[in-house]
Parts: C-alpha cells; structure tokens; sequence
C-alpha cells in the first residue's frame, strides 16, 4: 500500500480529498507525533545518560525523574523575551535554512506510512538540504556582526562541504549493492534481522557505514566534531540566538540530526523492515504495519543518536582544520577504498 | 614577528586576507577570569596578542597597610583564592621570619598537608580548564567530583573550603580534628586511583593529543627569560622547585621528586607536557602527604598566642613558597608598628600572563584556551 492509500483507509476519506491536503496532513502528523516527541525524548535521555556518564544526578527536578524538564525547557525559552532586536538579514537566513531544512520531511523515510516521495533521486534530496543548511548558518553567522559568528559561518561552511563529500560516496556503496536510491530500494534489499542489514553484507559496507556516521557528525557538527560552536568563539552562532528564537534553532539542529541518523538506519540498518512474526500479528493490516515500520525505524535511529552522543561526551572536540583534515585525509579516501571495494565484491559475489 | 609556538608550516604566504581584530574579554569562557585580550588574526593564526589587565584589581596589597598583622592574613587567602593557603604561608612566614618565630614541628607538617592538598585542588582546577578548552566533558566532571573531596577535606579542618584563614603566625589556628589524618590518607588512595582512570580517559587520548602536543610551546630559555616558574617552566625542562631549590617547612626531610617536560608526545614544554608535569605532580603530592601524616609530630601547634595588637620588630623579609602555579613570594616591610608599613607579593600568573603574547603568536585561535588554560592563570594573582 501507498501512503496514500494508508491515510485514505485510516480515515475514510473519499478520493475526492486533494492529495496535496493529505500530504500536509501527513506532515504535520511526523512533526506532532514525531520529530517533536523524539526531539523531547532525546533531549532528556541524551542529559540523564551524559550525567549517568560523569557521574551526576542530570535533570530531576520537573516531574517524576525530571521527566518534564524538556517541557520545562521549552517552556522557559519561550517566556524569554528578546532584549535585542535581530537584523532582518539574520532572520532571513535563519527562515531560508528552517525551510529548506524542513522541507526534507517529504522525504524522511520513516516507513510506508510517511513515505511521501520515493523518486531515483530520494537518498539525494536530504544532502541538498544539508548544503542550503549549511549556506544558511554561514551566512547566518556572516550576519551576526561580531567575529565569534563569522568564524563559526566560516567553519560550518567549511566541514559540512568537506563532510559531505565521504558521505555522499559512502551512500553510492549502498546504492550499488541495493541497485537503486529510492528508499525503498534499500528497504527492500535488507531484512529485519541484523545479519541482514546492508552494514553487515560484506566489509566494505561496513567500512561505508562508518565513514557515513563519522561524515554526518561532522556535517551536522555533532560534538566532538563541533569547532564551528567550540569555546573560543563562545559557542559561535548558537550564542547569537536565546528564547524563543534557541528552541527554533536547537529544534532545527535535532531534525537535522533524526534526519541523517534515519537515513544511516534506512541505508545500512536494515531500513523499516520488520519481523514476519509482527506482520502475522497483525494480520497484514496495512496501517499497523505502517506504524510498526515507524516505530522500528524512529527506535533504530534514536538509539544511533543517543550511541553518538554517547561517544561525544567522553572524546575532547577537535579543530576545525582537524576536522576537515579528518575528512578530506582520511574520510575522503576511506569512502573511495569501500566504493571500489564493494563494487568489486558485488560483481564478483553479487549483491 | 615572533613565531614562538608557530604552527604556521606549510602556509600559503600568498593567500594574504585583511587582518580581523577582536577583542577577545573581560568576559568571555574560554579566558581564566576578567581580562581582555586584543588579538589580531590572519585567517585564524593570531598574529599578535595583547593583554589588559585590571578589571578585578583589589588594592589588596594596600589593605594590609590599614589593617594590624593577624587582619592582613584573609587578605593573604585572596591573593590566589583557588590556592589560598599559599598566600597565608608566605605572608606569616615572612612576618615569622621578622619576629624570629619559631615554628613547632606539628605546625609545620599541617602547613605541609594543607599545602599538598591545595596544589591537588588547584591542579585538579587547571585539568578542568583544560577539559573546557578542549570540549571533554566527561573528564572535567570526573576532576570536579574528585576535588571535592579535597575540599571536604579543608572544611573539616578549617571549616571553609577556598578561604581557608587557618595560618597564624608561630603555627596553625587550630590542631587536626580526630580523624583527619585517616581521611587524608583514604583521599590519597581515591585521588591515586583516580589518576590511572584519567590517564585511561584523557590524558593518552589522540584527540587531546592532537589539540595539546606541540600547542604552545614554551622554550626553556624563554621561560626562564620572563620568569615562568611552576609547572610551566618545569614543563620546559627546568627543574627548578622552591621545596627542592630552598627548602622550607619540613621538606628538606621529605623524599619527592620534581616531575619535568620531556616533549614525550610533542615538542617539549608544549601544553601537553604541562597537563602531563601537573598530574605527575598531584602524584608526588599524594607521597609527600603520606610521609608527613606518617610521620607528624606531637605537641603544640601553635608557639605564640593571639594578640590582635601583635607588633612586629622594624625589618624586612622575603618568603617564597612554592605555589601550584610557581614561585608565590611575598615581601613584608614592618617600621616596628602593629600593621604592616608594605606587604606585596610576588605571583607566578604574573610572569605566566607576561609570556603569553610569545607563546599564543603563531597559534591557531581555537588554540588560545588551550594554551590559557595550560598556563593555568590566575587573574585574581596578576591584578591583586
């Protein structure tokens, strides 16, 4: 079944309804009951793991356990009032990458459910949105007027265009193995079980897999590949923004992180599938086994999250000529070894 | 130009963008407190660096001259709050010296403990500045945790924890609570514990490696030309230590060795051999602590008693100590009087913040709390 088909059957709705009105529909249902719970569980995992980590309490003061601090959190940052006014030309930036950014929940592959567009070109898309990510904080921080956010526009630009390059190639791993980069050509050619993830299919994929995960972190500036937000520009562009305007931006920044950490489950683990004993349960319902496919894929990638935040908080942060040295040095030629590698394996032992 | 510290190999000198200058202060995190740093960057290589100072000086030095002796010594806590009994000891030495007090034994070891336990916090305060600069979270948090036990440690004796006021001239204001020993010696072990589980997070790890060795790199000559002392000149291969140099206390009868700067992963007396010279020193601190408990005398722990109209003979004398961050001295003139005619003090943050337009020259900008923090000023020492 289509999405549309799914959406039309869940509830009753003639085809009379235009489709671009389910597609908005569809959208702000990944945003509700998505990306905004997922952005709020993560937030308070990823603090009481990092306090676990260094051997801290972490947040317990809003609600059992602190369970309510992000409530807390958002709440706060929205009662914040702003004490200067932001030039028109910061705001302009920061809605030019809000949309490009949220733009790509048309093709964040969360399952059959809320696969809104599955063209050859859908593994693609979200690089596209990484870039204009990229071009926005930049000028973003250009904007700012002060020198700690020219340096971090400076230094966004400078790792995501090095980043993006291993990443990129390391995607091509995937999509010779799968033979196509629709989204569902990957999910089709990796199954539910971990030995049958693309990941696992042979060492170059593997290899792939980790210049991938390493890549995104450096695209997405995810400590401790963050210079672009390190001390000596007091936090770079992050610092520019407080309140209302912070919880947009950090908000924004988590969904670019759901994003690339979908993409690497739905790429090289194992995509939505799910087991055959949970399509029996459900008696082949095209609906539940949508939301399964969503919760499996919105699980796998939380749990890639939380593992990389994980490994951030212990690991010092480099520079940023180290972090693109990183990536063009060691990254670039790594992704390159695992593209011919694993084209070599594919013609020799198939897919 | 001085390229002192230079990473700048391998630059395309044709590739010439306009200078940016930014002035980096008073309040910013990643500089030791209230200071301002004028920078003037190529791309992101400092070119050059100034320094301005003031922005918490407290005319303490003049605020001995208003006060009798025994009230000058809370000043003495605030040269350096985060090693405060340093300033407490070179102030009532200086005045002991004067008088011609002597100190008991008993007395003398307590200064000993108090003053090994100090260099651990402050140590351990520097770590953490490091781990800030460097963006290791985990690490700094672990530090924090052990350093608070030695401030339990400083309460129970004293009842404060950074303003310790537990000096008085002729010995200590009050003998060791029952127990003390005993936790001092369990917080060594921790403390000995601790120090592999760092080594195994931090200190071998390849990302501090990489922002650490070969970072701002303080030549041994340079170091002794500005008058770095501490872990800073050790790290640049000069042993020079006051406890081994010119003894006092009891240290001249207790067995410790002075740790140096090998270069073991960079260049020496970069900003990794200085964390490196700084941890080893927590270790010798933890075996000077265990001889002296070991080995503390009875009886009395302080020769003379309080008397706020206390009068020092006409004289001068200058006592240095030997602080965490360097060579502490303080100069005490009295014209018979019961306050002090002149006390100033001679701080090591001084020569450390003197040399940093050297060493920061050169460097990358994501380099300078690095370098700031492995220095390990203390900008309440340099305005004072």
């Amino acid at each position: 079944m289509t999405w549309y088909e799914i959406w039309m059957e869940i509830f009753g709705f003639t085809s009379a309804i235009p489709e671009w009105a389910l597609a908005s529909l569809v959208l702000a249902s990944v945003f509700c009951l998505v990306v905004f719970p997922a952005s709020a569980a993560i937030a308070l995992v990823e603090r009481k793991l990092g306090a676990d980590l260094q051997a801290r309490i972490g947040p317990n003061r809003a609600g059992k356990f602190g369970l309510l601090q992000p409530f807390a959190d958002i709440l706060k940052m929205m009662q914040k009032e702003p004490t200067n006014a932001q030039s028109w030309r910061e705001e302009f930036w920061l809605a030019i990458l809000t949309v490009a950014l949220y733009s790509t929940a048309a093709v964040l592959p969360l399952g059959s459910l809320t696969l809104l567009v599955n063209s050859d070109m859908s593994a693609f898309l979200p690089f596209w949105a990484f870039m204009i990510l990229a071009l926005g904080m930049m000028f973003l921080g250009y904007n700012q007027d002060s020198v700690p956010g020219w340096f971090s526009g400076i230094r966004v630009a400078a790792q995501t265009l090095s980043g993006a390059f291993p990443a990129l190639v390391a995607m091509l791993c995937a999509g010779i193995l799968s033979g196509g980069y629709r989204w569902t050509d990957f999910a089709a050619h990796q199954g539910a079980g971990p030995f049958s993830w693309a990941l696992f299919s042979n060492p170059f994929m593997f290899l792939a897999f980790v210049v991938f995960t390493i890549s995104g972190m450096v695209i997405l500036a995810v400590h401790p590949l963050d210079s672009c937000f390190s001390i000596d520009i007091r936090g770079g562009i992050a610092a520019g923004f407080y309140g209302r305007r912070l919880g947009f931006f950090r908000l924004g920044r988590f969904y670019a992180f759901f994003l690339w950490a979908v993409m690497a489950v739905v790429i090289f683990c194992g995509g939505w599938n799910i087991p055959e004993f949970a399509k029996s349960a459900v008696e082949g319902d095209g609906r539940w086994i949508g939301v399964l496919e969503l919760v499996v894929v919105t699980s796998k990638s939380l749990i890639l999250m939380i593992s990389t935040f994980a490994l951030g908080r212990v690991i010092p942060g480099l520079r940023a000529d180290q972090v693109t040295d990183l990536t063009w040095k060691v990254l670039g030629p790594l992704s390159l070894v695992a593209l011919i590698g694993c084209a070599l394996w594919v013609g020799g032992f198939g897919a | 130009m001085n390229t002192l510290g230079s990473n700048t190999e391998g630059r395309l000198e044709h590739l010439h963008t306009d200078f940016t200058h930014w002035e980096i202060g008073p309040y910013h995190p990643g500089l030791p407190g209230p200071l301002r740093l004028r920078v003037t960057l190529d791309g992101e290589i400092i070119v050059r660096l100034e320094a301005e100072t003031g922005y918490v000086h407290r005319g303490l030095e003049k605020n001995f001259e208003s006060r009798n002796w025994i009230q000058g010594l809370p000043y003495a806590d605030r040269v350096d709050p985060e090693a405060a009994v340093f300033g407490e000891i070179a102030y009532c030495s200086a005045v002991e010296e004067i008088c011609g007090i002597e100190i008991p034994g008993r007395a003398a070891y307590v200064r000993m403990i108090l003053s090994e336990l100090t260099r651990i916090s402050s140590h351990f305060r520097s770590f953490v500045a490091l781990a800030d600069a460097v963006g290791a979270d985990t690490f700094k948090h672990y530090v924090l945790r052990d350093r608070e036990k030695i401030l339990d440690l400083f309460e129970l004796i004293t009842g404060g924890r950074f303003a310790l006021n537990f000096m008085r001239f002729g010995g200590v204001a009050e003998d060791v609570t029952e127990g003390f020993l005993e936790r001092v010696f369990d917080a060594c072990e921790l403390v000995k514990m601790r120090i592999k589980e760092y080594n195994d997070l931090f200190s071998f790890n390849h990302a501090l490696l990489a922002r650490t060795a070969g970072t701002g790199v303080v030549p041994a000559e340079r170091a002794v030309a500005q008058g770095l002392t501490g872990p800073s000149v050790r790290a640049s291969g000069r042993a020079f230590d006051v406890r081994k140099v010119h003894p006092y206390l009891g240290y001249s009868d207790i067995d410790f060795e002075v740790p140096v700067g090998k270069g073991e992963f960079g260049r020496t007396g970069d900003a990794h051999d200085r964390y490196l010279v700084r941890l080893r020193e927590v270790s010798q601190s933890i075996r000077i602590i265990k001889q002296v408990s070991e080995s503390i005398p009875d009886g009395p722990y302080c020769s003379m008693k309080r008397d706020l109209r206390f009068k020092v003979p006409a004289g001068e004398h200058y006592f240095r100590v030997e602080g965490p961050r360097g060579l502490l001295g303080c100069h005490v003139v009295s014209d018979g009087g019961d306050h002090p005619l002149r006390v100033s003090f001679r701080t090591p943050s001084h020569a450390a913040l003197g040399i940093l337009p050297e060493v920061a020259v050169g460097a990358r900008l994501e380099d300078l709390p690095v370098i700031l923090a492995s220095l390990d000023i203390s900008v309440s020492e340099v305005d004072r």
